[in-house]
């Protein structure tokens, strides 16, 4: 469960974020979703506790991301805004070594780096090195880099960019099969399609502040538009940003 | 594990697979101390040419005695030409030699060279000794001759003591191997404190791996011990392979003897672990400042000049205070030149400096620690 309480964030004069209250639950995926600038990448990054909020909490399971963040952490798969990977590493020893960071050791580390190498399918991929992998399989990379340590919560910072649809596919499966599992799963776009697709709760962000929160479908009544995107629009009360 | 170990081994592998990395650790501590044995080679084979030497001489038919004196003394007359660029050195003779001697009147003996022809130096010198020490010796018989002591003339006679020792007069060219040395722990692991730094900032990985849930502190902590196993590397090339190529380079031909003991070395090698910590965590501490390798290279090539200033002016103003002995770099400078002296090291001194060269490490790692925490260097805002 990752709660948000009242978070406000500002960066010199501009206003980040101000009053964002949401939660995601367990075994749900919720999307966090706004045009460009409205301000998820900075939730997200205060929910892992990179960026510190000026006020409000970001809770992981009642732990506070801002006053404890080694341990928030560790409940945490993160799939950041950008991801780079080591080139000069193998994809086992990448994510054998965040595995490591996770406080992993010997085989319970070299169960889980398996573990997880086979649960992406990326076994073909696990002794060479990174460099000149194509976006959907630096994708998987990152994913099995966040997955390593089976964590409770998932963030996922836009993952579908970049992606064909075959990878975003995998991504989605991927995705269902931790739900499954009953992670909570939070994760922000700014494409439609996806989040229709994909999220059991919608938030939908503009400037920093939540503008309507539900499933899919309740959005859209609320609106009384029929599709999402329609509804979206409706919602953050233009169609600025918005990736078709 | 512990995190910083793991980060430690990870960074290690990482830059030892980053051939650029390598190259740059051992480039410097390789060609670095050829090329100055090189240098050393053909300086000394210049102060220790033991070939005559050749020069015009006109009128030699006047002064064959002059002439005998000058080829005891290995100047002769040339029988070649001299090439067109370089200015001949000239003797000429008068007419009247014979009958100035005889008479003991002063004769007017002309030496057309150039003397700012920095490569004829010596051999203008050989041929000024030789004429004067002629000309002392005609005064002499002519002393003794009107039955005049020739010590009249020298009321004052220097005596002079060499008290160069033969290893101090090598400390004297062996000063600049030893700033060299010095440096080494500041280039070796330069590449990889970049690398791990802004590399890691550049390529995008920053903000995961501060996403884990490990310390920035354990974080930074083994990027500066990755590092330095780098600059220590390069050192422990450079401390290897100086007395290896300098047995090639024929010193004592000038007086000079320098031997590198084992112990010697071991004890040089102690010395610059406390510098690589320093000079790795300086390098960090500033390229993680930097948003890119690009801005760092530049940043940390400005920061290269502080310890080659300050080692090559210790060096060569003959700075002496004993305050040298107690701060980070100029206390392993005095170390190194104590060593090669053959004098007793001051263990006080190299004991502080060592501590001190320490505690500025910590202090910078701790630093960059705290840095890491705050958004505003790790997003660059």
């Amino acid at each position: 469960m990752i709660e948000v309480k009242s978070i406000s964030k500002s960066f010199k004069t501009v206003s980040a974020l101000s009053e964002l209250t949401f939660s995601a639950r367990d075994g749900e995926i919720t999307g966090l979703l706004g045009p460009n600038g409205a301000g998820k990448t900075t939730c997200l990054r205060i929910i892992y506790g990179l960026l510190r909020a000026d006020s409000g909490q970001a809770l992981i399971e009642s732990v506070d991301a801002n006053r404890y963040p080694l341990q928030a952490r560790s409940n945490l798969g993160i799939f950041p805004d950008k991801f780079g990977l080591y080139e000069r590493l193998t994809v086992r020893e990448q994510v054998r070594y965040f595995g490591e960071l996770h406080g992993l050791q010997a085989e319970q580390l070299e169960h889980s780096v398996d573990n997880v190498i086979e649960r992406l399918d990326i076994a073909s991929l696990a002794d060479r090195k990174s460099a000149g992998f194509s976006q959907g399989q630096r994708m998987k990379v990152a994913l099995a880099q966040a997955l390593v340590h089976n964590p409770k919560h998932l963030i996922l910072d836009e993952p579908s960019r970049g992606l064909d649809v075959m990878s975003t596919r995998i991504l989605r499966d991927i995705l269902r099969e931790q739900r499954a599992a009953g992670t909570c799963i939070l994760f922000s776009s700014h494409v439609m399609q996806e989040v229709a697709a994909l999220c059991d709760r919608v938030v939908v962000m503009a400037a920093g502040k939540v503008a309507a929160e539900g499933t899919p479908d309740e959005l859209c009544q609320l609106t009384g538009e029929a599709a999402l995107e329609d509804a979206f629009v409706k919602i953050i009360g233009s169609d600025e940003g918005i990736a078709a | 594990m512990s995190a910083y170990k793991t980060i430690w081994k990870k960074e290690f592998k990482d830059a030892l697979r980053d051939k650029r990395s390598v190259l740059a650790a051992m480039s410097y501590a390789f060609f670095g101390p050829m090329l100055m044995a090189v240098a050393f080679f053909f300086l000394i084979s210049q102060l220790t040419d033991p070939s005559d030497v050749k020069i015009s001489i006109d009128g030699k038919q006047y002064a064959p005695e002059l002439i005998e004196h000058l080829r005891e003394n290995g100047i002769v007359e040339r029988d070649t030409d001299w090439p067109a660029e370089v200015t001949p050195i000239e003797l000429s003779i008068p007419e009247n030699w014979a009958e100035a001697i005889a008479s003991a009147t002063p004769i007017a003996v002309t030496l057309r060279a150039d003397w700012s022809a920095q490569k004829q130096q010596s051999d203008i010198k050989r041929v000024e000794q030789a004429l004067q020490a002629y000309s002392a010796q005609i005064a002499n018989y002519r002393l003794i001759l009107r039955g005049i002591d020739p010590r009249v003339i020298q009321p004052v006679q220097v005596a002079k003591q060499d008290m160069a020792t033969r290893g101090s007069k090598a400390a004297l060219i062996m000063g600049s191997v030893l700033v060299f040395i010095l440096l080494s722990v500041f280039w070796s692991g330069m590449n990889v404190a970049i690398d791990i730094s802004a590399g890691e900032r550049e390529r995008n990985s920053l903000e995961f791996l501060l996403s884990q849930p490990v310390s920035s502190q354990a974080i930074v902590i083994g990027k500066v011990l990755a590092a330095s196993c780098f600059a220590l590397f390069g050192a422990m090339l450079s401390l290897i392979l100086i007395p290896i190529i300098f047995s090639f380079v024929p010193l004592h031909q000038i007086g000079m003897s320098v031997d590198f003991s084992l112990e010697m070395l071991l004890i040089m090698f102690l010395a610059l672990v406390p510098l690589a910590l320093l000079a790795t965590s300086l390098q960090l501490f500033v390229s993680f400042r930097a948003k890119n390798f690009k801005e760092a290279q530049t940043y940390i090539s400005f920061l290269l000049i502080i310890p080659m200033a300050a080692s090559f002016g210790v060096e060569f103003a003959r700075l002496k205070t004993p305050l040298l002995y107690y701060l980070p770099l100029t206390g392993q400078h005095q170390t190194f030149l104590s060593l090669i002296r053959g004098e007793t090291v001051n263990w006080l001194g190299a004991g502080v400096s060592a501590v001190f060269t320490l505690v500025v490490a910590v202090l910078l790692t701790y630093l960059i620690g705290r840095m890491l925490k705050s958004e505003k260097t790790v997003f660059g805002l």
